[in-house]
């Protein structure tokens, strides 16, 4: 197993960051690491690149613990949206970054330099917030480490650069497959990324699936009301809505060969859930049960 | 094999904080040539007075600059290297390693600069910039070893300073001087009270120069120890 979290908790004085995790990444693949704002993604890598610690539980990276282990740490990169950088340029961190990881790709640092249009000359507190995470991700990508982990890289990248780095990503993965956990909460944007999804809401994991299995794993059915209560009679459903004669409701559960056809007789429409749309029913079925555990 | 890699993560942790030659091999010596500029002037500019020589002591403020410089290692700088993979033990010792080296070159400065300031007699106009009276002004090796101690002393200080500031922001920060404020009061309590104050005074008297530099060299040895000790479980 590449990374391999075991009962993780992380207990802040005021705050449960993370609460009894396990989970595992197995490479090479690329995981979405999805949740809300505050639920644990963060202090989740930031334990596994021990830049954290945990207050209980264990966390292996190549079977080994990474808590002062230079040999595990340098085959490692995390980038993050809120990296602090030393007084000094862009080309500074990146020749800083060369000595550091044993696969440094110079020329591919060059080229995304380009790509990102990032001028190596400028002291990095002068680049704006999304020139900042262009470096992030420059250094992420060229590093070509054997686990890439991205924390939210994109903060102030515009629609282009962000798809850019989605490209780049892409290609540096399929030259050289590892493991790469990007957490994110632009879901539907990474949604073709990933093959797997991992879901944090309140620092335990809530949902741990291959995106194709979380991509089926809803329907939305539309049509006339009558043939709509039809079709869903005795099925799980959620978010049901009306307008008019027409309704449109949630169907939960993988649908067969079976029920494709008899909503194409009952002049249904069906829609797969997107990975979003999954994930903020996902984050909302939670959120209750959550509230309960914390108050009791 | 694992001596080896720890040995050039070393190395590459000292590369680290000298990537932009602006901090360690511009800054200290702009401004001590700066100051050395600004004293010639001022001694130039002032009446000679009775003395026969005139203390500046310039080369202090190369001191302030390694006190300064630890501090920006483990504070500022610090977040990147630990991004860059490195244990904190590692950057720890690394940049530990750097201001013994950057300790050793200010050390050769002094030395020779103090035998250059006597052999022209004050460079003509009878400043005391290198040497400082009981303290920088023996024989060239003891002068190169107090130098040496003194900014590895101030380094490591600055260092433990940035690290506790890391850990614990500015209430820690304040907690940190107030305790070392604590103990010297407390100190100066004891000697009060047991009336020892001349002994202090003919301690400082007959101790020397190098007796101050061994006394220097053993409170770095604590402080590099404490902020071993703090840098431990810093988080970033």
């Amino acid at each position: 197993m590449t990374i391999s979290v075991t009962g993780l908790t992380r207990r802040y004085r005021d705050q449960l960051a993370l609460d009894d995790v396990t989970v595992d990444f197995e490479g090479p693949s690329i995981t979405g690491l999805l949740g809300r704002n505050g639920a644990g993604k963060s202090t989740l890598m930031r334990i596994i690149a021990n830049q954290e610690f945990a207050s209980k539980g264990s966390v292996r990276v190549f079977g080994a613990s990474p808590v002062e282990n230079d040999a595990i740490l340098r085959r490692m990169v995390f980038v993050r949206e809120d990296q602090v950088f030393p007084d000094f340029k862009v080309q500074h961190a990146l020749r800083a970054a060369s000595w550091f990881y044993p696969n440094w790709n110079g020329e591919l640092a060059e080229a995304l330099l380009r790509d990102f249009d990032l001028p190596p000359n400028r002291a990095i507190k002068k680049l704006s917030r999304g020139m900042r995470s262009a470096l992030g991700i420059v250094v992420g990508l060229a590093a070509q480490a054997e686990i890439t982990l991205f924390d939210e890289p994109y903060a102030g990248l515009d629609a282009v650069a962000r798809r850019m780095f989605y490209d780049r990503l892409l290609a540096s993965y399929a030259a050289n497959p590892s493991t790469v956990v990007l957490s994110t909460h632009l879901i539907d944007e990474v949604a073709d990324l990933l093959e797997r999804v991992v879901m944090i809401d309140h620092g335990r994991i809530v949902l741990d699936a291959t995106a194709d299995e979380v991509r089926g794993s809803a329907t939305t059915v539309s049509g006339p009301i009558a043939a709509v209560e039809e079709f869903v009679a005795g099925r799980r459903t959620w978010d049901r809505r009306r307008i008019a004669s027409q309704e449109s409701v949630v169907v939960d559960g993988t649908l067969d060969d079976a029920d494709w056809a008899r909503a194409r007789e009952l002049r249904l429409n069906l829609e797969a859930l997107s990975l979003q749309q999954v994930m903020v029913h996902a984050a909302g079925e939670t959120s209750g049960d959550v509230h309960e555990r914390t108050s009791a | 094999m694992s001596t080896y890699v720890n040995a050039s993560r070393y190395r590459d942790v000292v590369r680290y904080h000298l990537v932009s030659r602006f901090n360690y091999a511009i800054l200290p010596w702009a401004v001590l040539a700066f100051v050395f500029l600004i004293d010639v002037l001022v001694i130039e500019l002032t009446p000679a007075g009775h003395t026969s020589h005139r203390w500046v002591g310039g080369l202090a403020s190369v001191f302030v600059i390694g006190f300064v410089l630890g501090i920006q290692s483990a504070h500022r700088s610090l977040p990147f290297g630990l991004a860059l993979g490195l244990s904190r033990r590692t950057y720890y010792l690394g940049t530990a390693l750097l201001a013994v080296a950057l300790a050793a070159i200010v050390g050769v400065l002094a030395a020779v600069g103090q035998e250059v300031e006597r052999a022209t007699n004050g460079w003509g106009i009878n400043m005391g910039f290198f040497r400082v009276p009981y303290i920088l002004n023996g024989p060239w090796y003891s002068t190169w070893l107090t130098s040496f101690v003194v900014l590895t002393f101030l380094y490591v200080y600055g260092m433990w300073v940035g690290l506790v500031y890391r850990r614990w922001n500015l209430i820690g920060m304040v907690a940190f001087v107030a305790a070392q404020v604590t103990v010297l009061v407390i100190a100066a309590i004891i000697v009060t009270g047991s009336h020892a104050w001349h002994r202090v005074g003919h301690f400082f008297t007959t101790v020397g120069a190098g007796g101050l530099t061994g006394l220097v060299a053993a409170l770095a040895v604590v402080l590099l120890a404490g902020g071993f000790v703090t840098m431990r479980r810093v988080t970033v």
